[in-house]
Formats: C-alpha cells, structure tokens, sequence
C-alpha cells in the first residue's frame, strides 16, 4: 500500500488530490503501446489562459500550455 | 399616386442605406439620368444592392448553423457521458445549494465566443442573483469567470469582486485533463468554504437549463456531516487504508470539483452549440423575410416604371394619330 502511505508527502509539496490523479494517470498513458500512445497524449492537450484579479483590474495573463509529459 | 409613394420608398432607401458609397453612388450617377428622364428614373440599383447583402448575410447564418449543429452532434455524446461522473458524488454528498458559509466563490461559466442566444446572459444573471443570496455583513462571496462573455458583462458592476478569469479554453477539443488543470489553478488560487458553479445545463436544441452545482470546503463539509441529514450518512462507510476521513474528504472534495466543472464545461459549450445553432436558424429566417420583402417593392418599381413607359408610348402614338 505505498499509495496510502504516500498521501502526506504529495499533501506536504503543495500538491492537490487532481494533480496527484493527473500524475498517475499520465503514468498510466506512457505505459501504452506506441500506435496508441503517442494517441492518447495528442488527445490530453491542456490550453488556456488565467489572469488574476487585483484591485478590480486583470493581472497580465499567463497562458497554460501543458505538455503532462513533463511531471 | 402610386407613383409618389413609389418615389418616397425610393428616397428612404437612399437615405438609409448603411453604405456610404451606395448612396454616393446613388446620388451622383444616375441623378444625370434622372434629370433627363423625369419621374421614371427612381433607381433599382440600392435596392438591389440590399438584396444581394441581405442574401450574403442569410448564406453566412445558414453556414454557422450548419457547423453549429455538426459540433453540438459531437459533443452531445461527451456531455451527457461526462454526468455519470457527478451523479455518483451528489449521490454520496447530496447537493447543499442553501448551505449558509463565509466565503463564497461563484463559478461563473460562459462562452467565449458570442451569436448564442441567450445563454451567457442567463449565467450572469443567475452569478448576479446568487452573489447578491450569499453576500451578508460577514460573509463574502467573489467571482471566478470562465469565458470571454461573462467576463465582459461582470465587469460592468462587479469589478472589484472578480478573483480569476480564464479564457480560451476551448481552443482544443475539451478533455478532463484540461478541465482538471484549471480546476487544480481555481483551487489554489482562491479561499473557499462554498464553491458555486453555475452553468446552463443542456436539455434539447431549444431549451437549457440554468444550474448550479455547489462543492464544500472539507471543513464545511465535516460540519455539516456533524449537523446530520444526508452528510450525516457519511459514518456508514467503511474507509479502508490508513487515510482519517478529513483526509478522504479533502480528496473528494477535490477530485468532486474537478468533475463537476467538467460536466459543467461541457453542459454549457454544448448548450452554446445548441443556442447558436437556434439563433442562426431564426436569422436565416429573418433574412429570408427580408428579402421577400425587399424582391415585392424591387419588383413593384420595376413594373410601375415599366407601365410609365408604355403609357407615354402609347399617348404619344394616339396623340400623333389624333
């Protein structure tokens, strides 16, 4: 049960349980055999861009490209 | 009589032509003609302009309605699939959408392209209400926007509570793990004891469903499981593994948000499909009407001209014979 166990540490790096899943299911992508593989990472594409709000004004945003690959 | 109306249409055309050089064009070129024809030159030209407009127009709506229902085809299946992942969790928790809390953070979802009814307006609408429930002397509530749209309709008078803004997120086709992502950043980037999400939720083509969804703190969900009623049931399940259950609640609480604004994302860009797909119908339509109307007077101008012309022949061979 070294899932179980681990929970405090993730917890303690500032991580969430969603990060955590990403992770794991990253993992579990790269473990696919490659016609499917490299499929399934083109399908995981994460795109977006936030700004935070101060004072009633937005913050310069900063775009989220993602490649999960990274973790 | 008929001839003067006719010639009072012909003017307000020309007065109220949205194009400057028709009406330029109008008012220089065939005035020489108009001068040496009299009565009978009332030009065509704007009205057939307008005509050839109003049909361009009807041609785009009917092609945004097409691509409009191609892509609500696609992402109907993913949408009603993604509700199996929050069903179970409202089945476990239960929905608390009156739960009384200090800190409030409503998720607003909207597009962020526009030409779809109503729908960004509704969430608004329904954020607006809600901020309005949950705000108090000693409670706060603050917005989180996802799209363009709400974005610019919050801004308006609600500035100063907008916490994150987030754009562009259906560049790519939408996927959990994007959505997890950025709910992973709203989770990091605001304090919160009540998330409220608040999204249309589709039901067909021509109907949406304005829905909030409403995801507590582990704290507040410990109280509340404390206080009894549906969160109370919580102490009939067995935990396994060594995790303590404000442990697991955090965890859920987490991963429930995750899930619920993935349904939430794709319920509200399938309801803008739909929307779109209802606007332009009634668009095309309207163009069409349109351009009826305009093909009834094109016609009558012609004819009536047409008529003046044979009367004139025909007085002047019967006033040479006579």
């Amino acid at each position: 049960m070294s899932s179980t166990a681990a929970v405090p540490f993730w917890r303690a790096a500032g991580m969430t349980y969603i990060s955590y899943s990403n992770i794991c299911a990253n993992l579990v992508r790269n473990c696919l055999k490659e016609p499917h593989k490299s499929e399934a990472i083109s399908r995981e594409k994460v795109h977006f861009s936030l700004s935070k709000w101060v004072d009633g004004k937005p913050e310069k945003p900063n775009c989220h490209v993602y490649k999960l690959s990274c973790f | 009589m008929a001839m003067a109306a006719l010639r009072r249409e012909g003017k307000r055309f020309a007065l109220t032509s949205p194009n400057p050089i028709n009406v330029l064009r109008s008012s220089l070129a065939p005035s020489e003609e108009r001068m040496s024809l009299g009565v009978r030159g009332i030009s065509t030209q704007i009205v057939r302009n307008r005509m050839k407009s109003v049909k361009n127009i009807q041609k785009i709506t009917k092609a945004m309605k097409m691509v409009a229902a191609s892509k609500l085809r696609a992402i109907q299946v993913r949408a009603e699939n993604s509700r199996g992942l929050w069903q179970p969790f409202t089945a476990l928790l239960g929905d608390t959408p009156s739960v009384d809390v200090k800190k409030n953070v409503i998720v607003t979802i909207s597009s962020d392209k526009g030409l779809c009814g109503g729908i960004n307006s509704t969430s608004v609408k329904i954020s607006r209400a809600m901020r309005r429930l949950t705000s108090g002397p000693d409670k706060e509530s603050t917005y989180v926007i996802l799209g363009e749209k709400a974005k610019a309709q919050l801004i308006r008078d609600s500035r100063n509570f907008i916490e994150l803004s987030i754009t562009e997120l259906q560049k790519n086709f939408l996927n959990y793990t994007q959505v997890s992502v950025l709910a992973d950043e709203i989770l990091k980037n605001v304090e919160y004891d009540a998330l409220r999400v608040v999204f249309n939720k589709f039901q067909s083509v021509v109907s949406f469903l304005p829905t909030t969804a409403t995801i507590l703190s582990p704290e507040v969900v410990e109280r509340e499981a404390e206080a009894g009623g549906k969160l109370g049931d919580l102490d009939a399940y067995e935990i396994e593994g060594g995790e303590t259950k404000s442990e697991i609640l955090q965890n859920l609480a987490e991963f429930q948000f995750s899930c619920v604004m993935f349904n939430a994302v794709l319920e509200n860009a399938c309801s803008e499909q739909g929307a779109r797909m209802s606007a332009m119908d009634s668009s095309s339509r309207n163009a069409g009407e349109m351009l009826d109307r305009l093909t009834l007077t094109y016609n009558r101008t012609r004819q009536a001209s047409i008529t003046t012309e044979l009367i004139e022949i025909i007085s002047g061979a019967s006033a040479l014979e006579g």
